[in-house]
């Protein structure tokens, strides 16, 4: 039990983002410590003070966390669970009360307050700048664009950097395997995936082979991807280039399925 | 012009429409376009659910096309009915001009209200022209795609594309099926509707529930030094929405970075929408009258719990739960108890059915 105490110990320091220096979560306790001294009206504070206690005495809970776990069979999405605190309402409430006829100072206090303890969202690295309406990289519909059939399906096999993309613009192209191989937790086998990604150099008569089961109709090679035979002499065909990816076609599979 | 008329329908006009349902059963003076809308919204996810989930189990082919039909049907009977209830008992309506509202705002508050909607159009710019990268859209984006061009739900691997059983884990989750819908109905491929128009929806509807939230919070008894809490209420929301991200976990990094996904909208819209009913039960004020409406919202904002994400169900009854007690405890009326585990009915027969769907391989 004290063992999954100290997990959910974790799980809340890593949700809170104490190790990046993010302390929302200071306001936020500070702010529910405040509301208990003196939040006066019965429903607000059911609501915004013996309501959020409960739920992180429960969160905290070794009990309630097996029982939660068991009947989920997902102990990944525990965290949630901190989303009934609503710590962002919480604590605008609380801390508006506590400015309280200092409006306008109080309101330049708490911007300042939530900037330096928080983080801002569009410095993550995964924000960039869109390239199109589908918000997906121009390459990827490039390359869809250039092998998708005008009727039925066909199978492709693309570099890992494309996977997440393709099927997101046309569920003409199929995959041999898709994103589940990318999360190194789920820990999935696949031998195609072993062939393309995981090798440092492509063994070029066994990938073909393998890609020809499915059968890969195309495949799609970065520039530098370095392979101990060309695909062309392995009954590929360079079809074009796309930035920076390759793309051959099998020239002993037929198209569309 | 085709795909804006459909936007319009879909996005505006229909949820509208059944909006002013439960909105009729609301006291007078709680009548507002701002709860009309959102009722609308939480009353389609609502009808949409009851329509798509015994499509997903029990149809075998093109069952995308026969959810899609039914929902139409219903959505716009529901709309008809609502616009009928509207027009019967439109003197009752109490509504006062947006320009008398402004004029009533000090300098001050003016000043703030433009602070405010300053953020939101930074954020709304934001999500238009940056995109945020998340894996899970290989899934959730890739079922919308596939239901708007193979007309069928939850039957292919959105990872690959080759056939697969129902994994319930998210074939009760039917808010990519809704996203479907719009795209089909207006035409428009899902992957730049999951993209480009829902944050253009979303996000406003989340702060119109944070706008509720704090009307109720600073407005409830009218005074005057209250009421101008609430623009400043509203800028501190934006920023905590901004500056939420100290983690990848947390509802306001879901918020901002994955706003088209179904956990994002539990995160962000229905939760909250829970704490607007819990304050809105007890506003402080005389009871005036019916309030069956809230009780209904509160039931379809339940069920949009279940259409977002399996795991909201199960949190939103959790939330319930606690805040059911807590509020029998400070308010003596222990009725409230009873009424809550009422309005949770839909989420009780939704983990029936996950629980019956996610075992029943061991009753073959």
């Amino acid at each position: 039990m004290w063992g999954i105490f100290l997990e959910s110990v974790v799980i809340f320091k890593n949700y809170m983002g104490f190790h990046e220096n993010g302390y929302l979560a200071g306001i936020y306790l500070f702010v529910l410590l405040y509301l208990w001294l003196t939040e006066k009206e019965k429903h607000k504070r059911a609501v915004f003070v013996y309501a959020p206690t409960l739920l992180l005495l429960m969160f905290f809970c070794p009990l309630f966390r097996k029982i939660f776990v068991r009947l989920l069979e997902d102990s990944e999405t525990y965290y949630r669970l901190l989303w009934l605190l609503q710590m962002s309402i919480v604590s605008a409430y609380g801390l508006i009360k506590l400015c309280g006829r200092h409006r306008r100072i109080g309101l330049a206090v708490i911007c300042v307050a939530i900037i330096a303890c928080g983080n801002y969202v569009y410095d993550s690295e995964h924000i960039t700048k869109a390239e199109n309406a589908y918000h997906l990289p121009q390459e990827a519909i490039d390359i869809v664009d250039l092998i998708e059939p005008e009727e039925g399906r066909i199978t492709a096999l693309v570099p890992a950097d494309l996977i997440y993309f393709v099927r997101q613009y046309s569920t003409n192209i199929e995959l041999p395997y898709g994103r589940e191989m990318l999360i190194a937790r789920w820990d999935y086998h696949h031998a195609m995936y072993e062939a393309m990604e995981e090798a440092d150099i492509i063994e070029t008569e066994t990938f073909a082979e393998l890609a020809r089961q499915y059968p890969c109709a195309y495949v799609i090679l970065k520039e530098d991807r370095k392979t101990d035979k060309p695909l062309t002499e392995c009954g590929y065909a360079l079809y074009e280039q796309v930035g920076d990816y390759l793309i051959y076609k099998d020239l002993e599979t037929d198209d569309a399925i | 012009m085709v795909q804006l008329i459909g936007l319009l329908l879909w996005l505006v006009i229909i949820p509208v429409g059944i909006g002013l349902i439960p909105v009729h059963f609301l006291a007078a003076d709680k009548r507002k376009p701002g709860i009309v809308l959102l009722a609308g919204y939480f009353g389609m996810w609502a009808v949409f659910e009851v329509v798509t989930i015994p499509a997903v189990i029990f149809v075998k082919y093109n069952n995308f096309k026969v959810a899609s039909g039914c929902f139409m049907a219903l959505a716009i009977l529901c709309a008809a009915a609502g616009i009928w209830l509207a027009c019967r008992d439109r003197k009752e309506w109490k509504l006062t001009s947006p320009v008398l509202l402004v004029r009533e705002l000090s300098w001050a508050e003016r000043v703030e209200w433009l602070l405010f909607f300053i953020l939101l159009f930074f954020q709304l710019y934001k999500a238009a022209a940056y995109t945020s990268f998340d894996g899970d859209d290989a899934y959730y984006v890739v079922e919308s795609l596939i239901a708007q061009q193979a007309d069928v739900m939850y039957k292919i691997l959105p990872y690959t594309g080759r056939p697969t059983d129902l994994d319930v884990r998210h074939v009760l989750a039917v808010f990519p099926m809704w996203v479907a819908f719009v795209a089909a109905k207006s035409d428009i491929h899902a992957t730049i509707v999951s993209h480009l128009i829902m944050p253009m929806v979303l996000i406003p509807l989340t702060y119109l529930v944070y706008y509720e939230v704090g009307k109720l919070l600073f407005d409830g008894n009218a005074q005057k030094k209250q009421r101008e809490n609430l623009p400043v209420f509203m800028i501190v929301m934006a920023m905590f929405q901004m500056f939420g991200n100290v983690s990848i976990y947390t509802n306001e990094t879901f918020f901002l970075t994955r706003t088209w996904q179904g956990k994002a909208v539990a995160g962000s819209l229905v939760i909250p929408a829970l704490f607007w009913m819990f304050l809105s039960i007890y506003d402080g004020r005389k009871k005036k009258g019916k309030d069956i409406g809230l009780w209904i919202l509160f039931v379809c904002i339940n069920m949009t719990a279940g259409v977002c994400s399996s795991i909201a169900v199960f949190l939103a009854c959790i939330l319930m739960a606690v805040t059911a007690f807590c509020l029998a405890f400070t308010q003596r009326d222990y009725k409230v108890i009873i009424k809550m585990a009422a309005v949770c009915i839909p989420n009780v027969i939704y983990m029936m059915i996950y629980v019956v769907m996610g075992y029943s391989y061991l009753l073959k």
